[in-house]
């Protein structure tokens, strides 16, 4: 018999458990709801390109459009059988993880897809003078961070099964806030304010609700890390 | 046993209904709803004919909230996995759905609501005209029309993202309605014309009230008739709900029709001359106040604004003190815009053509000294917006006691026509006369936090006084750009004793309003120092201005 360093035995149970790990996730991770989300915005946005005709789509297009995704990625936190994964010797944090890692791929080809829909909307000459769109990722990025935190927030309270439910308006009426209530707009829309100073604003909003969402996203009750002895 | 079942169902239909009105999506729906409605609308005049359309674009959020409630309360048996203990008890999936859906009457009582206090508030503010009953009751039926639709989505759809994905398609035509430019937008669920507000009375079809509430009415019986089609397994239903899919349909496409028929050329004809011919169309009386002649103007419906209109003007006559030759005219005008196709879809493009020149060539936008139009869409019904619009009336009185333009007209280019009373103390002595009949409005040239406007003025830099209201609207073209300098003489001015100022211009008036009359002239005959504008920087370094490209004119004679 070897004996093996705790840390080491870890280590190594973590690795062999990710394959099984990866096959919950997948199996759990609500691929219809963030699918349906991210492909109806998309297409309504296609549909207006389309029709566009001598009004090309603007970045408030896109920002209407992306909603149904935000919407979707808040049903993404919520893990089905969270009472079971709680017993498993693995940390609860890792199937949110997991579901939040999947998700993100699809956020960001949702995003691609749709801002090049709106540049697709200009005629070629324009389409280098179009204006920056990195203030419009920034301010994505902080909307889907904040709706983690709030998803992840709800995970924590009784109400956990409606989490997605209660956070989607929630964060809605966020944006909305954002987008029309003056002393917000003024700091984070670009224009009023400069694309680099928006990005500062929006990338600070979503560092803030990534690290909300980290801390939700802990284990409800302490769990035992000390080498077991069976 | 049918009124066994029909009392089941409306007993389960009273329940929903309660459960609807109380629900969070519906009461956030009713409050931010009449949020957005008073956004919307407190600025401009209360007029019935614009605000009761509005009212109905108010009610789009709740519309939207009360389709997600609807969906949520229609999808709770299979979201929480109840569906096999709903199935047991004695109704039907399919006489539930028809609870559900006779359940969405509970979003009524808050459309109501709405409709009651939007309605009280208008009229407490002595809105002009009368509300259209058709396009009130269009409102509440597009808060019904959300909610049948919730019901048949959560029919099939169980997850709450569903109704999340409903309400986003069925708000995105609020939204993109500007991007058609036909007809097309009368069709959407709800939009706000922009016309209305220019209109000096309701123009019959725009928008098409009765087909439009029709068109809700008939996107009900067909959403109804989907959420049923879905959940009703009964063999002998399926004839009822074919017709009665059949005649919502119907209902749908002929009240659509009946949408892209086009204003009857008679009804814009008359509403262009209106708009442009404001003499002809207006009711004009003379009012007398310390011995001149002013003419009031104002559409028939308007005439309980003259009190509001006469009293900044008064104000300002009561302190003019000789007679002026040229009288006053006060006349309302219309910011009417003729290529805004839901006015003009289905005209010929000769027709558009000839009623735009009859519109350019109004008297509102020829350059004038004598007449002053007051945009009949603009002018605020109340509050501070009010009290600025009241004192850029006095201000245009004023400048015409003094020789100066009041209406510039539209400018020709991307230069503004405004000329600039550079250096004239008649200036200073209007800002006087309008800051003594009203109030004189603050402003900050200098220190950190100061902002300023530079206009060129024969290759000079000039500070010029942008003052509230200005570029608000409020009238077809404002009267000359005002200085800072001129602004900062009178507010010295009005710190002196009016009989003294008063004095001193009633001596020797005709010299006084002369373009030659200078500010230092005017400041060293009052005994006080002239102020000079002096622009601070954030780090306290002094800034001089730099003339922006391009020259405005002085103001002559």
């Amino acid at each position: 018999m070897h004996d093996v360093n705790p840390v080491e035995q870890h280590r190594r149970f973590l690795i062999r458990s990710l394959p099984g790990l990866a096959r919950h996730t997948l199996a759990t991770m609500p691929w219809v709801t963030v699918f349906a989300g991210c492909a109806s915005g998309t297409v309504v946005l296609a549909l207006m390109a389309h029709f566009a005709g001598h009004s090309p789509l603007n970045q408030d297009n896109v920002r209407v459009t992306f909603l149904p995704a935000v919407g979707a990625l808040a049903f993404v936190p919520h893990v089905h059988f969270r009472p079971v994964v709680q017993t498993t010797p693995v940390p609860t944090w890792i199937a949110t993880g997991g579901q939040i890692l999947l998700a993100l791929p699809v956020l960001a080809l949702t995003c691609w897809v749709q801002l090049e829909l709106m540049a697709s909307t200009y005629p070629a000459q324009y389409a280098k003078h179009l204006p920056a769109v990195y203030p419009l990722i920034a301010q994505l990025t902080g909307w889907c961070l904040l709706t983690l935190s709030v998803a992840a927030g709800c995970e924590r309270t009784r109400y956990a099964a409606l989490s997605g439910a209660i956070a989607a308006p929630a964060v809605f009426v966020a944006i909305a806030a954002t987008s029309f209530v003056s002393p917000l707009s003024q700091h984070l829309l670009n224009p009023p304010e400069t694309a680099p100073a928006a990005t500062v604003a929006w990338c600070t909003i979503a560092a803030a609700a990534l690290v909300l969402a980290v801390l939700a996203s802990r284990d409800q009750w302490h769990r035992y890390t000390r080498r077991l002895h069976l | 046993m049918t009124n066994v079942r029909a009392r089941s169902v409306v007993s389960l239909a009273r329940i929903e209904a309660v459960h609807l009105s109380r629900s969070v999506p519906v009461l956030s729906g009713l409050m931010v709803s009449g949020v957005a409605m008073w956004l919307i609308t407190y600025r401009s005049q209360p007029l019935w004919w614009s605000n009761d359309w509005r009212i109905g674009y108010g009610q789009t959020v709740i519309s939207l909230t009360v389709l997600v409630g609807a969906q949520l309360a229609t999808a709770r048996s299979r979201r929480d996995g109840l569906q096999e203990l709903y199935e047991s008890f004695p109704t039907s999936t399919g006489q539930r759905t028809l609870a559900h859906l006779i359940g969405v009457l509970g979003a009524a009582p808050a459309a109501v609501l709405l409709v009651g206090v939007a309605a009280g508030a208008f009229a407490l503010q002595g809105a002009l005209g009368t509300p259209d009953l058709t396009t009130l009751i269009g409102g509440i039926l597009l808060v019904l029309a959300g909610g049948v639709i919730g019901v048949a989505i959560g029919s099939r759809f169980p997850h709450p993202l569903a109704g999340v994905l409903g309400a986003f398609v069925w708000l995105l035509p609020f939204s993109q309605s500007n991007r058609f430019n036909s007809a097309i937008p009368w069709l959407f669920p709800w939009v706000k014309p922009a016309q209305l507000s220019e209109l000096p009375r309701r123009l019959a079809g725009y928008p098409p009230a009765l087909a439009h509430a029709l068109e809700l009415a008939a996107i009900v019986v067909l959403a109804g008739v989907v959420a049923l089609a879905i959940t009703s397994a009964a063999r002998r239903h399926r004839v009822g709900l074919l017709v009665a899919g059949a005649a919502g349909l119907a209902g749908l496409v002929v009240t659509c029709l009946v949408q892209l028929q086009p204003i009857p050329t008679r009804d814009i004809d008359r509403v262009v001359s209106e708009a442009a011919n404001t003499g002809a169309a207006q009711h004009c009386t003379t009012s007398e106040a310390n011995g001149h002649n002013v003419r009031y103007c104002l559409y028939p419906a308007f005439g309980s604004l003259l009190p509001t209109v006469q009293a900044p003007v008064n104000g300002v006559l009561s302190l003019t003190p000789v007679q002026l030759a040229h009288p006053l005219t006060i006349s309302q005008t219309s910011g009417l815009d003729i290529e805004d196709s839901t006015l003009t879809h289905g005209h010929s493009s000769q027709q558009v053509t000839a009623w735009r020149a009859r519109l350019q060539n109004a008297p509102a936008n020829l350059p004038s000294s004598s007449a002053i139009y007051v945009n009949l869409g603009r002018w605020p019904s109340g509050g501070h917006q009010q009290s600025v619009a009241r004192f850029d009336l006095a201000l245009g009185a004023a400048e015409w006691a003094v020789g100066l333009p009041t209406n510039t007209g539209p400018p020709t280019g991307l230069l503004p026509t405004q000329c600039v009373p550079l250096n004239q103390a008649r200036e200073a002595i209007a800002i006087w006369l309008a800051a003594r009949a009203t109030h004189l409005p603050t402003a900050q040239f200098q220190g950190r936090n100061g902002s300023y406007s530079v206009a060129a003025v024969d290759g000079t830099a000039v500070v010029v006084w942008t003052y509230p209201g200005e570029i608000s609207g409020y009238f077809a073209s404002p009267g000359p750009q005002t200085t800072a300098d001129g602004y900062l003489l009178a507010q010295a001015m009005t710190k002196l004793p009016t009989a003294r100022v008063l004095g001193l211009l009633t001596s020797n008036w005709d010299s006084w309003i002369s373009p030659h009359a200078t500010n230092a002239e005017l400041a060293s005959a009052l005994g006080i120092t002239l102020p000079a504008v002096r622009l601070v920087g954030p780090r306290g370094q002094v800034i001089t201005p730099l003339a922006p490209p391009g020259s405005q004119p002085q103001c002559t004679t």
